[in-house]
């Protein structure tokens, strides 16, 4: 089992009444709410945040990408990713990732990796998302209607540019290039691995198990739908003869404490903050047509953005988001009971947990990345363990992999 | 009213289009919410075949998948027009058909004798921006589409349900509902986008000055989504166009005061 921490790199310091004055957190969100002093504050503390995950014995650090927003400020996750191998040793650095679809020449997705790649000694994995609609289509002014095909092509070249062995022309529908001819090169043979982050759409699913890619499923929603995307996966995954855990990730906000009700009282109104500011969407920038396919649509699945879009609707409080499991919380025993159930259930061998969310301090982040890492993590490594088939193909090369004791196989 | 169909490219669209009336044809191309034959149709057949066609993508007609571009649309038509075997008759569009009525008529000005573009799409104007047709919330779009607000026409599109807040079982009969009405609507606004994604000037501007049948501009006076000031724009492109703005009307002016509107038209048309 292989336990990450990812990091949003959220605003935190959005006003209280940012629900009731403004209509959304994402595309249109007001630019003089972001100072840019606080800003700087923000990544220091993220990159720190990330950094400290990885020596206090996390096997990986994640990173992901979205414009125009204060929910995540990372429209290049790279630059993050860079300075995370910088400083660090080990620890797998997993960018999930860049939105393929969105560069004119997507090769320049392929150079930054590969660049990453190197620098980190052969610890990225390469995340390869759709995007949000409202990262893709407004932030970017995307077209919805071809962003999948877009994506597609992206990917076919860059998968081709850094695995074949000579230069090569592309003539794509959205691209045409007359020399591929990367430099530099990943380290990584022959590439680094692919991780898709989905959302229930029915295509991700059957295109991860085919081209093999990792499927992990970033939602707020909480287990319940988890379970039900998940299993929407393995039954695609199960057709095609696939069963291995790793094969699959799975998103989780966690926070550890030494009592229920210090948890409640120390993470209670950042998590209300999250669920309540970060997830405000503006309902219209929610489903663009198109963006969804006509076969996700027929099967009733909602857009990628599950949680988002609930403008006007109640606020979410803290013992809601317990109960619905949007938040796993407790003491080291209880997050450990509630995690394998998780990990056992969604038959998941990568679990990303959110240790910073909404307007969570630095210090009290601190606390809970040590806890999680010190308390829970070394007690779910060891899970499947006893399948001896279970091989973990979607780790990069140049990380460490640690046995069932936590120390470095 | 009858219903036709017509094989454009050796079978790459299978489109289906709408005929009424007798005399000489009249070639009708509709907006984005499809082609509701209706009362202004109706009028306008009194005097005219009309002959319109379904957009691929809306009502019946496939082959939107071949179509990726304005470009490729503008050909498509072309061949459809040579299909049907049209050429020196009247043009009439509405919306984003008045934008594919406006590229034409400047791609082959010859094939039209007129040309009546009502509140037509295609131009951008930073300070008068179109409506984001495609995020706009339904019960704000209803009150851009139409003047009268509590109209039936109105009420339906304002009452469009949001799937995307709430689980939809499609094992029940509602759910499934729900979801029908999502696909036929994801269908035609995807095919829409295409076009108009994420503001709709494709071009047009570089091209209208090659327009030169007579035309004629018709605009509702409270357009909210593509406001009257496009008028202006349109007349300065196109040098003796005319224009009439009909009061108590907003985008749909031709649903909401039909016998105005094809009054304006049969009289333009009688001129020629």
């Amino acid at each position: 089992m292989k336990l990450e921490m990812f990091h949003l790199a959220p605003y935190r310091g959005l006003p209280a009444d940012f629900r009731e004055k403004h209509r959304s957190v994402w595309v249109d969100v007001p630019r003089h709410l972001f100072d840019p002093a606080k800003a700087h504050e923000y990544y220091n503390q993220t990159l720190y945040e990330l950094v400290y995950a990885a020596e206090m014995g996390y096997d990986g650090i994640c990173v992901n990408e979205h414009h125009q927003n204060a929910y995540g400020l990372m429209p290049s996750p790279n630059i993050m990713a860079a300075s995370m191998a910088r400083q660090t040793t080990g620890v797998a650095i997993i960018v999930m990732g860049n939105s393929i679809a969105l560069y004119d020449p997507p090769i320049r997705v392929a150079e930054e990796f590969a660049m990453l790649d190197c620098i980190s000694g052969g610890r990225l994995v390469a995340g390869f998302p759709v995007g949000s609609a409202m990262d893709t289509a407004y932030g970017y002014g995307a077209n919805p209607v071809t962003l999948r095909d877009k994506y597609a092509e992206a990917e076919e070249l860059i998968i081709r540019s850094w695995t074949e062995d000579e230069i090569f022309s592309f003539d794509g529908k959205y691209t045409q290039l007359r020399y591929v001819n990367l430099w530099p090169r990943p380290m990584q043979k022959p590439h680094p691995p692919i991780w898709v982050p989905g959302s229930g759409s029915i295509e991700t699913w059957q295109q991860t198990v085919e081209k093999g890619h990792l499927y992990a499923y970033l939602s707020y929603s909480g287990f319940r739908r988890g379970k039900m995307v998940m299993d929407g996966f393995w039954k695609v995954a199960h057709t095609a003869g696939v069963d291995n855990p790793y094969h699959a990730g799975f998103l989780q906000l966690v926070c550890v404490g030494e009592s229920e009700q210090q948890v409640a009282d120390l993470y209670g109104p950042h998590a209300e903050y999250f669920f309540n500011k970060m997830l405000h969407v503006y309902p219209g920038f929610a489903d663009p047509p198109g963006y969804r396919t006509i076969d996700t649509i027929k099967a009733g699945l909602l857009a990628q953005t599950t949680s988002f879009g609930r403008a006007g609707s109640e606020e979410t409080t803290w013992e809601q988001l317990l109960e619905q499991g949007n938040i796993v919380a407790g003491t080291p025993d209880q997050v450990l009971e509630r995690l394998e159930h998780v990990i056992q259930d969604l038959h998941i061998g990568h679990l990303m947990i959110l240790n910073q969310f909404g307007s969570m301090p630095h210090d009290l982040t601190l606390d809970n990345i040590r806890l999680t890492a010190t308390e829970v993590v070394p007690r779910l490594r060891h899970i499947w363990n006893d399948v001896p088939e279970y091989e973990d193909r979607w780790w990069p090369q140049g990380a460490v992999v640690r046995d069932a004791e936590g120390v470095p196989a | 009213m009858r219903s036709y169909r017509v094989s454009v490219q050796r079978g790459a669209f299978d489109v289906e289009y709408l005929e009424g009336g007798d005399g000489p044809p009249l070639l009708l191309l509709h907006g984005l919410a499809g082609l509701d034959w209706g009362r202004f149709h109706d009028r306008l057949s009194a005097g005219h075949r009309v002959v319109a066609p379904l957009t691929p993508g809306f009502g019946g007609s496939t082959g939107t998948e071949n179509l990726a571009d304005v470009h490729d649309l503008i050909y498509f038509y072309l061949d459809l027009l040579d299909a049907l075997d049209v050429s020196g008759l009247p043009l009439v569009g509405h919306s984003f058909g008045g934008m594919i009525a406006a590229e034409l008529a400047a791609v082959q000005p010859e094939r039209f004798t007129r040309v009546v573009l009502i509140a037509p799409l295609g131009l951008w104007d930073a300070a008068h921006p179109v409506l984001d047709i495609f995020s706009v919330l339904p019960a704000e779009l209803a009150e851009a589409m139409y003047f009268e607000r509590e109209s039936e026409a109105a009420r339906a599109v304002a009452a469009v349900p949001q799937v995307r807040t709430a689980e939809v079982d499609p094992s029940t009969e509602e759910g499934q509902a729900v979801i029908d009405f999502y696909v036929e609507r994801a269908k035609s606004m995807s095919t829409a986008a295409k076009y108009l994604w994420p503001i709709p000037n494709k071009g047009l501007h570089k091209r209208l000055h090659r327009v030169s049948a007579p035309t004629l501009l018709i605009w509702g006076e409270n357009d909210g989504i593509c406001p009257p000031a496009y008028a202006d724009d349109f007349k300065a492109a196109l040098p003796g166009a005319r224009l009439t703005v009909v009061p108590e009307a907003a985008h749909m002016v031709q649903e909401e005061q039909p016998d105005d509107v094809a009054d304006l038209i049969d009289a333009f048309l009688s001129e020629g």
